[in-house]
């Protein structure tokens, strides 16, 4: 055990405070009885958890959001693992391009990006739908899953492969039985960070999205640009409770530290 | 009859020659180790026994079979491998039972084998653990259950002792040697360390830049080493540069301002490099002594003891068994004596 100086815990504390003082204001915010943002709210009411009831276009927003989200994940997940698994164990030309260009979203503005994937599901006629909405939202994700899912890999023993194959596995039995199994962890923490991106995602998606497909960050964003009633902070406490307990389910079945940093299963 | 038979079986990277032409055979049962330093060849000559690696050349018979076009998993190849390589999601009893899964073994006659299996490395009191709760020791003899239980035709070892302390390597040794009695099964060891080769082979093969430079056993191999190289990497050496002189009454050796009996030599007269083991060598009195030295260092092992000696033939090491006596000081003069037939006559190119 390392113990922590007096400067290191000072600064861990002021690095959670600034942290988590927003989800504190939203949350506070949320169970205002008034008819207008304010903190500390002046009493406590459930008044803006029953208007989310009253607004129908936010719980369909919210499902729309889930959807695009399970959608990205999954076929960004599906198309990382044989990258990765050639990326971290392969040998070949184009390696390095291969990994870069998988990389290569993080380091485009989103908002360039927007106006990319504008024209292109405009020249596609795939605009404001939802496997448009799903293209763009998994070529934004993909680096996200591919780093977790890389860092596996790279902690994976090679032998391990090999021993399977000189005990008679053929290469679809070795990825079934023992590959998959072994960098799972990555899989799921890969999965989970781009289904939280995804739901999260605003400044790419409010270019493409039409009133049929909108998501719930995008709601949001209109609905404040409106009125600036506490509605938002109501629809977001509910967000934050939702993620909160997706990681505490993550967590429990496979350990959050293991996933987010990476750690083969050793 | 020959399980294993490689022939002039040859590996090339791009320029690079990392096996070259190398013929060897093992026999039904034995132990053969290839030992050599790191990037002698050895580990690309297994793997491409295993099937990882394509031959550029020479032919692999397995049981007279050629396995040019057999691929990897169809050798029913035992191997183990320097990181154990267990599968870390399954427990000892099913890492040990994949194998035989994967032979479509009925259920029964599995559960039959891998117990008995697992009773010969004993471990069966493990069988539910996974590996992350085992010890090196442990992990290594799950490795070896699982190679075992498929009763391969040929056992491979890589580096299987390397990941293993001090202590726990030597108990390991002979427990591999036990076990690989007990299963009866032909096994090819690949080590670059020469006291495991030492303890655990029937025969040695050593290599050195691809090459087979002496196949022997481990005692020939230690006593009558082919060259320096062989003689400096079994054990430790003094390696003297010389001139042999043949004559009637027998071989001279000149070294620096010194004559020396040799033994017998087939070496041509000439340049040579002459090797004497360190515990070959005696202090004695002054009337018997071959050469006159002074201890420059002395190093204390439990059972023996390690001297530095500067002499006239340059520094020589002494290896003397600890057996009690008063041993000299470092700074004491003294008087250095072997036998003529200990003597080994090497060629001079062969030094390292």
């Amino acid at each position: 055990m390392i113990r922590n100086g007096l400067f290191a815990k000072l600064f861990s504390i002021v690095f959670a405070v600034f942290m988590l003082a927003p989800l504190v204001v939203v949350i506070g915010v949320s169970f205002t009885p008034e008819g207008f943002l304010e903190f500390p709210p002046s009493g406590i009411s459930l008044r803006w958890f029953r208007a989310i009831l009253d607004n129908p276009d936010f719980i369909e927003a919210a499902i729309m959001s889930v959807q695009l989200g399970v959608a990205s994940a999954t076929i960004a997940t599906v198309i990382c693992i044989p990258a990765a698994l050639a990326i971290g164990s392969g040998r070949f030309a184009g390696r390095d391009a291969l990994q870069a260009l998988f990389l290569s979203p993080l380091t485009v503005p989103t908002v360039v990006l927007g106006i990319a994937f504008l024209r292109f599901l405009s020249m596609m006629g795939l605009n404001g739908t939802f496997w448009g909405l799903v293209f763009c939202h998994v070529v934004i994700i993909v680096p996200f899953v591919l780093r977790l899912v890389l860092a596996s890999v790279t902690g994976l023993d090679p032998s391990i492969a090999r021993a399977a194959t000189s005990l008679g596995a053929s290469d679809w039995t070795v990825f079934r039985r023992i590959t998959l199994p072994a960098i799972i962890p990555g899989v799921v923490g890969g999965w989970v960070l781009a289904f939280i991106t995804s739901f999260d995602e605003l400044t790419v998606t409010v270019f493409i999205v039409n009133p049929a497909t909108t998501t719930l960050p995008v709601k949001l964003f209109s609905h404040i640009t409106q009125t600036t009633d506490p509605l938002v902070a109501s629809v977001s406490t509910v967000a934050i409770l939702f993620t909160v307990a997706l990681m505490l389910i993550v967590d429990r079945i496979y350990g959050l530290d293991r996933l987010l940093i990476g750690e083969g299963s050793r | 009859m020959a399980i294993l038979e490689l022939r002039d079986l040859t590996k090339r990277f791009g320029e690079t020659v990392a096996v070259d032409r190398f013929t060897l055979s093992v026999e039904k049962g034995e132990f053969v180790s290839l030992l050599g330093p790191s990037g002698c060849g050895k580990t690309t000559t297994l793997q491409m026994i295993a099937g990882f690696e394509t031959p550029s050349g020479g032919t692999i018979l397995l049981n007279g079979r050629d396995l040019a076009k057999v691929p990897a998993r169809a050798r029913g190849l035992g191997i183990v491998f320097q990181t154990y390589a267990l599968f870390p999601h399954m427990t000892v009893e099913e890492n040990v039972g994949f194998g035989l899964e994967m032979r479509k073994v009925p259920a029964d006659e599995r559960r039959r084998r891998i117990a008995q299996t697992l009773d010969l490395v004993h471990l069966s009191h493990l069988s539910g653990r996974y590996p992350r709760q085992m010890s090196g020791g442990q992990r290594q003899r799950v490795a070896l259950a699982r190679a075992l239980v498929i009763e391969p035709e040929l056992l491979l070892l890589d580096e299987p002792l390397s990941n293993l302390d001090a202590k726990l390597r030597e108990e390991m040794q002979l427990e591999l040697r036990r076990i690989q009695q007990e299963a009866g099964v032909t096994t090819l060891l690949v080590t670059h360390d020469q006291s495991e080769a030492m303890a655990l082979s029937d025969r040695i093969a050593v290599m050195q830049g691809g090459r087979l430079i002496q196949e022997a056993s481990p005692f020939d191999a230690y006593d009558r080493p082919a060259n320096g190289f062989v003689s400096s990497f079994l054990g430790k050496s003094n390696a003297i540069p010389g001139h042999l002189e043949g004559g009637a009454a027998g071989t001279k050796l000149r070294c620096r301002e010194l004559t020396l009996d040799g033994p017998a030599s087939g070496e041509t007269p000439g340049p040579v490099l002459i090797s004497l083991r360190p515990e070959r060598i005696e202090f004695t009195g002054e009337a018997e002594g071959i050469v006159a030295g002074r201890v420059s260092e002395r190093i204390f092992l439990g059972d023996k003891w390690l001297f530095k000696v500067e002499t006239g033939l340059g520094e020589l090491l002494v290896v003397r068994r600890n057996s009690g006596r008063r041993e000299p000081e470092v700074g004491e003069a003294v008087h250095l004596f072997w036998q003529a037939e200990h003597l080994r006559v090497l060629s001079a190119e062969s030094a390292e």
